[in-house]
């Protein structure tokens, strides 16, 4: 952060206020009450302080001019005069009475003054060019009200002396005073209204500035008329205006220069509960004192207690409906936001919304177009959109936060804040969205196993269709060549019959040896469907595999049977395990086992040579993992380098 | 007549020769593959060349392409390809050009008959498979097929297998006239322009069937 100079105007005219208090307070002090003399000079001094900041960061910003000149009034025209007008008439100083003139009239033109900034706040423009009007007619009605009270002889009480030396008679001091204040008051409501149709029109940022601005106004609205009230009640309100006035600058300067520093949104959530939660106490307090005084009808420790009890309950109960109730009206934003997610959440429970919907509603309660939510599927897993596509690399500016839910991850948000309110605001729309969130992910997860089936079970079809052609091509060049020789050697014996019988029988012979060959072929042919000795028994079917392994193979079969289809599956996982292990494994030795598990066919090949094997490294492995899959079974390899692999297929079937 | 033998297996290479000799023809050669199908053709000139489809080196359309060269070369050559199964898309390819035939090997066993279409390819006429020639002719609903009567469907069937009005009227047992009378029904009923008899005729009807079945 840049540190803070004072450029050189502001903070001489700073100085001088200061300097100016400084001098007003010994001489106030002792003639009018201490709080008055300490609080007001504080309240001018953090005025124009509170300018001249804003100017030190924005040299041009009408409205640091407005409070330097505020402060500069009440501490010269107000205080300093007041303070000279009060010493002078006890030490007989000279000039205290037009020193006191002065200071009493001091106040009216801080009106004008005041208009003007509700109508600048924040940016030192006017929304409209004719709310100059507003600024116009305050003046008017300040420089009517002036004179009408100034020269008006019921001012006397502000003087020592006890009467206004200043009266005159000849002037409607009475109406002017009365008509021109009006005027003021007006335009004093007119900037107020300013201020909301500014907040209605304004970005993001200004209705921060703006809530600031309207905390300080309401601090301002509420304590003036309350310490007007109690004026004569409790001296105990005497500070309130002293106080109020000094929150103003205050508040305008945070608005200004840290709007980002805290949430506004809260502090004036709290400033609202407390407040009327203290309204409320008291009220309960108060009467409950008053009725229990009267039914004990004495006063003691008792009805003080008992008092105290009712507060204190009232306050467990009354506590949370108020926050519930300020909340709604003052931090919107937040309320809004869980308010529409929560809505999200009950439609789809009734069926009115996808979960896949949830990061537009999670966008529309953040009001962050740009907000993106990724899930993660596997824990370290990459993430993945909501159509489970993979997603590129978050962009490093944008910020990441973890969306977990009961110890899980499940996914990510990336996106860029607009605020440290939204900052602070997305972990609780997260949480009221964490349900949807949780239901898109799971069926981001389906749809994507889905599309493993479907491609399984297109590679399948693909197999067979191959496996046909294959068959069909073996056909037509084998058997059925054959069995056209055949037919044609039939033929010409038949020529041969007439004139050289003993050739017939030589061609005859030939037929019948190629008749062998051809059955001999459709046989091997059959095989490569389904091994015959399955018909035995997987037992059988794997042991004669075995015998013609070139690598000792120890195969233990339970001699259960199981539907034909589940037979050969388990026994083709044999077969690529073998293979496997012959070709790719350098094993020594292969253990092949199938048991009957409950309602499932297990089926193992275990070597014990070089490992690293894995589903996609061989297609051969892969069209086993489809074939399992196809019938509803799981298919595991374990394969780690230098310690042997494990094939195991476990085949669900009903027997 | 000179006959040429193509084909790579050789049981069915022999016992297509002898059937030829048997039938009182020459066998000039017996060949194992197109490319020296091809090289013989062009040196001896024989009558008639009998072709296998799928041969060495891809098994696949070998015979087809051979086939094609020697039509291109010595169009005076008749050609008779011999297939395992039907593949119309080669078959009506080829069949427009004189003496070119298109045949299921396992017509060979009907010696006679195949004797007879071979004889009729290799002077200039057309034969198209039976096979080949139903799918075509067999009606879907709404073509203009439907308009033929039963007689008029099969001697339809028998001008696109490449027969003559002789060899029709022997099929079916039926005077050369009624099938003259036939034909002219067809070719009226179809809209096929008269082309006289041979195989311009059967392009004709092929070209319509082609038509009727979008197929290319």
């Amino acid at each position: 952060m840049v540190p803070l100079r004072f450029r050189p105007v502001p903070g001489l005219l700073l100085a001088l206020t200061v300097v100016a208090e400084l001098a007003a307070v010994p001489l106030s002090w002792g003639l009018e009450p201490a709080w008055d003399t300490l609080l007001l000079a504080v309240s001018s001094a953090v005025t124009t302080a509170a300018g001249a900041l804003i100017l030190s960061r924005h040299p041009r910003h009408v409205i640091g001019w407005l409070l330097i000149v505020q402060g500069l009034v009440a501490a010269l025209a107000g205080d300093l005069a007041q303070g000279w007008g009060l010493r002078a008439a006890t030490q007989g100083w000279p000039v205290g009475p037009p020193a006191e003139f002065v200071a009493t009239g001091s106040w009216l033109p801080t009106a004008p003054l005041a208009v003007a900034v509700l109508l600048l706040f924040p940016t030192g423009n006017l929304l409209y060019r004719r709310w100059s009007l507003v600024l116009g007619l305050s003046v008017i009605g300040a420089l009517m009200a002036e004179p009408g009270w100034v020269l008006n002889p019921e001012a006397g009480s502000e003087y020592v002396a006890g009467h206004n030396p200043y009266a005159v008679d000849w002037l409607p001091t009475d109406e002017l005073f009365v008509g021109g204040f009006t005027i003021v008051a007006v335009s004093l409501l007119a900037g107020l209204l300013a201020v909301v149709i500014r907040f209605r029109t304004s970005s993001p940022v200004e209705q921060l500035q703006l809530k600031w601005f309207a905390l300080a106004s309401g601090a301002l609205a509420v304590g003036l008329p309350l310490a007007g009230a109690l004026w004569w009640v409790t001296p105990v309100v005497h500070v309130i205006p002293a106080l109020v006035i000094t929150i103003w600058p205050i508040a305008i300067c945070v608005a200004i220069l840290h709007y980002r520093l805290y949430d506004v949104d809260l502090v004036i959530s709290r400033t609202f509960t407390y407040a009327t939660l203290t309204v409320l106490l008291a009220a309960v307090y108060a009467g409950a004192v008053v009725v229990l005084g009267a039914v004990t009808g004495r006063e003691s420790v008792w009805v003080t207690a008992g008092a105290t009890l009712l507060a204190a309950a009232v306050f467990r109960l009354a506590h949370r409906r108020v926050q519930d109730v300020v909340d709604r009206r003052f931090r919107r934003q937040r309320h809004d936001a869980l308010e529409l997610v929560i809505g999200f959440v009950d439609d789809l429970r009734h069926d009115r919304a996808e979960p896949e919907q949830v990061v537009d509603s999670i966008r529309a309660a953040m009001r962050n177009p740009g907000l993106e939510l990724r899930f993660v599927l596997l824990p370290d897993g990459p993430p993945v959109d909501e159509r489970g596509r993979p997603v590129a690399d978050a962009d490093p500016d944008r910020e990441r936060v973890p969306v977990r839910r009961g110890g899980m991850t499940l996914g990510e948000v990336v996106w860029s804040p607009g605020s440290d309110t939204d900052r602070a605001l997305l972990p609780s729309v997260l949480d009221a969205a964490s349900i949807a969130i949780e239901m898109a992910r799971l069926r981001v997860e389906l749809r994507q196993r889905l599309v493993e089936v479907d491609e399984s079970r297109a590679r399948i079809a693909a197999v067979a269709d191959d496996e046909r052609r294959r068959l069909e091509r073996d056909l037509h060049d084998g058997a059925q060549q054959r069995l056209v020789s055949i037919g044609l050697a039939l033929r010409h014996a038949q020529h041969e019959l007439a004139g050289h019988p003993e050739a017939a029988r030589r061609t005859l012979d030939g037929a019948v040896v190629e008749i062998s060959a051809a059955i001999e072929e459709l046989r091997a042919l059959a095989h490569g469907l389904r091994p015959a000795l399955l018909q035995a028994g997987l037992g059988p079917a794997l042991r004669e595999l075995a015998s013609r392994s070139p690598v000792p193979v120890v195969v233990s079969a339970t001699s259960d049977r199981f539907p034909p289809d589940v037979e050969a599956a388990a026994y083709f996982v044999a077969c690529e395990g073998l293979t496997n292990a012959v070709k790719h494994a350098r094993a020594d030795q292969v253990r092949v086992d199938v048991a009957h598990r409950d309602s499932t066919l297990v089926v193992s090949v275990a070597d014990d040579g070089v490992g690293g094997a894995g589903v996609g490294h061989g297609t051969g492995l892969t069209g086993l993992s489809d074939r399992v899959a196809a019938r509803g079974g799981q298919f595991l390899i374990v394969s780690v380098r230098g310690r042997g692999t494990t094939l195991r297929a476990e085949l669900p079937c009903v027997s | 007549m000179r006959v040429v033998i193509a084909e790579d297996q050789v049981l069915l290479r022999e016992g297509l020769a002898r059937l030829f000799v048997d039938g009182g023809h020459e066998v000039v050669a017996t060949v194992g593959d197109g490319e020296a199908l091809v090289e013989f053709v062009h040196r001896e000139t024989p009558d008639l060349v009998v072709v296998d489809i799928r041969m060495p080196p891809t098994y696949t359309d070998e015979g087809v392409l051979a086939a094609r060269t020697i039509k291109d070369r010595h169009p005076g050559v008749g050609v008779l390809v011999l297939s395992q199964h039907i593949e119309t898309t080669h078959a009506v390819d080829l069949v427009g050009r004189a003496g070119f035939g298109y045949m299921l090997k396992d017509r060979v066993l009907e010696v006679e008959e195949f004797l007879a279409t071979a004889s009729r390819v290799a002077a200039g006429g057309s034969a198209l498979d039976p096979t080949v020639v139903q799918t075509l002719v067999d009606v879907t609903s709404g073509s203009p097929l439907d308009r033929l009567t039963e007689r008029e469907r099969s001697v339809l069937a028998l001008m696109g297998e490449g027969m003559t009005n002789t060899g029709i009227a022997q099929r079916l047992v039926l005077s050369e006239r009624t099938v003259e009378a036939h034909v002219r029904q067809v070719l009226l009923k179809l809209d096929i322009p008269e082309s006289g008899e041979g195989n311009r005729r059967v392009l004709a009807v092929l070209a319509h069937l082609r038509t009727v079945h979008t197929w290319s």
